[in-house]
């Protein structure tokens, strides 16, 4: 065997380097890092009402979102504040806040120039263009009634709400842009919580302590969630009756767009508190079928409903079906529904189950963290109730965040491992997943209620390799909701459906970041949009974002 | 089997020995020089110095051989020394040569008990109710004895002589509680453990406490069996028996944490136990802790010890992992000893569910309801079932039904599975 010299001699060096000088395989673990204020220039910080009547509303608020309002290519961030009400007249004002990415790792306020503040008493947004104008607009969820803010595309926005038709009054808790009819135009879902006002706050006392705590949702009445149909003229239909979705009243929060029977309608699953979940099954012809019962996601063990807050979906372990998760309060477990196709769910937490059994969650996202070609899982956690450490053992009103690793069939607590900020307590509500740094990993946002929020940047999920998609869709909706992309590096084939809404009040950046592990090469990725087209690109740049545009396939690097 | 009885005999030998120092002290119109030598000999016998106590009293028996007190004490001294055969004799020439000394009757009465012949101890302590009619001690060893012979009557009538009125005397309040129980008098029951919880607040009798915590549970006052059991376990902190009924009473009120922590160190003591191997079994299974609590459940099994609960446990493990063709197995096991077990077959109704039997599922589940028309798991899997196999109408019956179990009270506190019937 003939060795030639150079190989020789760089087999000799690495022979002779010590043992802790030696390249190692194993890597170190990807970690969120809390970008603190000072730098990030996020000044801005919820403030919750909270008052010694304990008002309900108080406690779910607020969410965050991740959108590039000035199509700039980064990612800039909304917040949602409380605000006047009925029952709350803030002693300053308060107001919501953009936040505009100055490419540097800083951020400016610019809510006063685009005209966003709010002024109600906010609780969630979702970002989706509805006019199809290549900017991002902006709908806010309130107690009381919803806002429509039209991107005007020159860094200012107008409020449209009353001319669109989707104020929505009542206490609105999430929104779901996605394309129910699939005519390419942004549909609307609104999740509507219970019917309160002022007088219906009865009153819970705890007798040890002689003060009010809030009371359960379980005391309230269910409202009907809304569907709003997008007309294409810059206004909406309330569809809620006509399509079947108001025939199923429930005191709904997260609520997360997907397709959980393959038959390119986009599905809604939509968490309740205190009542049972719903999995509105899209029949087609503007009609939903609630299926939660025989679908196994509407109730808990025994058939005791719990308090669903944040829901997300994803199809975790690759085999082609869109698995459901909820998370619930605490002594409930969060659910992590199996698909098992024929629109039969089997609950299959796995170590899920023991590490969320005494936290509620919000705020979660399935999102592949390091880039290995799988959805692994974040939960943002928080008790609603801020007395509850009086009451219950070893449940407390802050709590940690989680991050969860996917395993293949399962998913494995790594939060001890994935930064200092995991041994921390929030009191976590809302939470946005969006690569704000441009770096190719997915960084996170959480809005916390009654604190600042939260921003962390991934350390090292992008030492993987990685290509980002922008989808530019034009005979689809504009967010390309329901679009499914395949990629395949060597023999391995990925596949991600491209949800609408999930995690928790809160809306997400629309690129897509497909991670492909060590492989140098993407052999190949597909689009099936929405409207049937199918784009296929060949050998793509891999750690870069890119454009992709329907029909036309890549037009940029 | 032949070991644990025998243990069991050496720690009722023990308690008893120690109360037969009570009777110790009664040396009415004794000499003043024989009352102090008879106080030495009593505070010998209490500190175990009983060579001591043997010499002095010896040497009383020299002079007087018979000497009542001195027998009485020497009895005791015997009993003390584990030689039963001649205590009883010197208790029974005791009592003998003074018929009003009560006593070496009393002494008497708990070695007939120690030695399971309450035949024997009634007509001691009936002797001694004759000379002394309110002895409430003798009154509610009667009682007990009458109560172990399920003779309720007499036994309340011993207890209640033993109150003479004043509701002071906890021993006599807790064998009216039992009475009351086994005559399912829930709401008496509960009155009068209420009462005894507070006359044994400081009770330094961890044997008494850990009996008040068992009886207690029995009538669900899981807070007064967890306070009476925790005191017990304070006292005595390696009596595994103790452990485990405080960790049964903390599973009751629901805190798994808790429980885990003191099955585990139950285990940690005696690793074999298989009463905490199933329960931390049954701790983890509510946890979601799968694998572990199957490798604790599989422990708790003994070869020719079926217990359905295990099978059941087990069967909800494998249930968890998605093995629903084990799962049958395992719980066809539990429902072939107990056809009755509800929940059993609630398991098997749901696994049949997962593998698209819906023939056997619905077999199952209707009979679970029939076995227990008030369990909201058994309706909410038919539930389930209706809705799967396209009869929403009767789904929606059995979640009505549902919300009407939950109006009446009926819950299961979120523990999803039924606690094993221990008994510790």
């Amino acid at each position: 065997m003939f060795i030639r010299g150079p190989i020789f001699l760089s087999l000799l060096a690495l022979l002779l380097l010590s043992p802790a000088q030696r390249p190692t395989t194993t890597r170190a673990p990807v970690t969120f890092e809390e970008v603190p204020a000072s730098t990030s220039k996020i000044t801005w910080v919820h403030d919750n009402a909270h008052s010694p009547d304990r008002q309900l509303p108080e406690t779910v608020g607020a969410g965050c979102a991740f959108l590039d309002y000035d199509n700039d290519g980064w990612m800039d961030i909304y917040f949602v504040n409380s605000g006047p009400s009925d029952f709350f007249t803030p002693p300053k004002p308060l107001k919501n806040a953009l936040y505009r990415n100055n490419h540097d790792g800083t951020f400016t306020d610019v809510t006063d120039k685009a005209g966003v503040a709010g002024g109600k008493f906010g609780m969630g947004v979702a970002a989706g263009d509805y006019d199809g104008d290549g900017n991002i607009d902006l709908y806010i969820t309130n107690y009381g009634s919803n806002i429509l803010y039209r991107n005007n595309g020159d860094g200012t926005f107008t409020d449209v709400s009353d001319k669109a038709g989707v104020t929505a009054p009542g206490w609105s808790t999430c929104a779901t842009w996605f394309d129910y009819d699939n005519d390419a135009k942004l549909d609307l879902f609104v999740s509507s919580f219970v019917f309160y006002d002022q007088s219906q706050n009865p009153l819970c006392t705890d007798a040890t302590l002689q003060r009010r705590y809030y009371c359960v949702p379980r005391l309230f009445k269910p409202q009907p969630s809304r569907l709003f149909h997008n007309n294409g003229d810059g206004t909406f239909r309330d569809v809620s009756r006509e399509s079947g979705i108001a025939g199923s009243p429930g005191k709904s929060f997260g609520a997360v767009a997907t397709d959980v029977n393959n038959d390119g309608l986009m599905d809604l699953f939509v968490a309740n508190d205190t009542m049972p979940n719903f999995l509105f099954l899209n029949k087609g012809g503007g009609k939903f079928e609630e299926i939660g019962l025989s679908a196994g996601v509407a109730y808990g063990e025994a058939g005791r409903p719990r308090s669903g807050m944040g829901v997300d979906a994803a199809d975790y372990d690759g085999d082609g079906w869109q698995d459901l998760f909820v998370a619930n309060i605490d002594q409930e477990f969060f659910s992590l529904y199996h698909n098992e196709k024929e629109l039969i769910f089997t609950d299959q937490p796995g170590e899920i189950a023991p590490s969320t059994q005494l936290l509620s969650g919000w705020g979660l996202k399935f999102f592949d963290y390091d880039n290995d070609g799988d959805p692994d899982l974040f939960l943002v956690n928080g008790h609603p109730d801020d007395m509850i450490e009086s009451r219950v053992r070893r449940v407390t009103h802050k709590e940690p965040l989680l991050m969860f690793e996917n395993t293949g069939r399962a998913f494995k607590d790594v939060s001890a491992k994935s930064g200092v900020v995991f041994g921390k307590m929030f009191s976590g509500r809302g939470m946005a997943l969006g690569d704000f740094d441009n770096d190719g990993d997915e960084d996170v946002l959480t809005s916390n209620n009654g604190e600042p929020p939260l921003l962390l940047r991934n350390q090292g999920g992008n030492r993987n390799n990685w290509i980002g998609l922008q989808l530019v869709a034009t005979k689809s909706n504009p967010a390309a909701v329901g679009a499914i992309i395949t990629w395949q590096t060597g023999t391995l084939k990925r596949t991600r459906l491209k949800t609408g809404g999930g995690s928790y009040l809160s809306s997400h950046d629309p690129r897509e970041i497909l991670g492909v592990g060590s492989a140098a090469k993407i052999d190949s990725i597909e689009i099936r949009w929405p409207s049937g087209k199918i784009d296929k690109l060949t050998n793509p740049p891999v750690n870069r974002y890119v454009k992709i545009v329907e029909g036309t396939g890549l037009v940029t690097k | 089997m032949r070991k644990n009885s025998s243990n069991s005999h050496m720690k009722a030998q023990t308690i008893i020995l120690c109360l037969l120092c009570l009777f110790v002290a009664p040396v009415r119109g004794q000499k003043a020089d024989v009352v102090q030598i008879f106080e030495q000999v009593a505070t010998f016998i209490r500190d175990n110095r009983l060579a001591e106590a043997e010499k002095e009293l010896n040497a009383v028996l020299r002079v007087s051989p018979d000497q009542p007190v001195a027998l009485n004490f020497l009895g005791t001294v015997r009993a003390k020394q584990n030689r039963l055969v001649e205590a009883e004799s010197l208790f029974l020439r005791a009592a003998q040569n003074d018929k009003s000394f009560t006593g070496p009757r009393m002494n008497l009465a708990y070695l007939y008990l120690l030695k399971r012949t309450p035949d024997k101890a009634v007509p001691q302590l009936t002797e001694v109710l004759a000379i002394e009619p309110e002895n409430a001690e003798a009154l509610v060893m009667l009682g007990d004895i009458y109560l172990a012979q399920n003779n309720l009557q007499k036994a309340e009538q011993n207890y209640l002589a033993a109150l003479g009125g004043r509701l002071e005397n906890a021993a006599a309040l807790f064998g009216l509680a039992q009475i009351s129980r086994i005559n399912g008098e829930t709401r008496e029951t509960a009155i009068y453990l209420n009462r005894v919880a507070s006359l044994s607040a400081d009770s330094k009798s961890p044997e008494f406490l850990y009996k008040f915590g068992l009886e207690a549970m029995r009538v669900n006052m899981f807070d007064e069996a967890k306070s009476a059991l925790e005191r017990a376990v304070e006292l005595k902190p390696k009596e595994p028996s103790y452990l485990l009924g405080l960790g049964i009473a903390v599973l009751r009120k629901g805190d798994l944490f808790e429980a885990e922590k003191l099955f585990r160190q139950l285990l940690a003591m005696q690793p074999a136990n298989p009463q905490a191997q199933l329960h931390l079994g049954y701790v983890l299974l509510n946890q979601k802790k799968y694998a572990e609590a199957r490798m604790w459940l599989e422990k708790s099994a003994r070869p020719g010890v079926a217990i359905p609960e295990v099978f059941y446990y087990l069967g909800l493990v494998a249930q968890e992992q998605n093995d629903d063709a084990r799962a049958i197995v395992l719980i066809e096991k539990a429902v072939q000893k107990l056809p009755d077990y509800a929940h059993a077959r609630i398991a098997l109704g749901s696994s049949y569910m997962r593998l698209k039997n819906y023939t056997r599922a619905r077999q199952e589940l209707e009979t679970a309801v029939k076995l227990d028309p008030e369990e909201p798991s058994a309706h909410y899997n038919l539930a389930l079932l209706y809705a799967r196999i396209k009869e929403p109408e009767r789904a929606q019956q059995e979640l009505k039904i549902i919300d009407q179990l939950k109006a009446k009270g009926a819950t299961n506190n979120g523990v999803i599975v039924l606690p094993p019937k221990s008994n510790p």
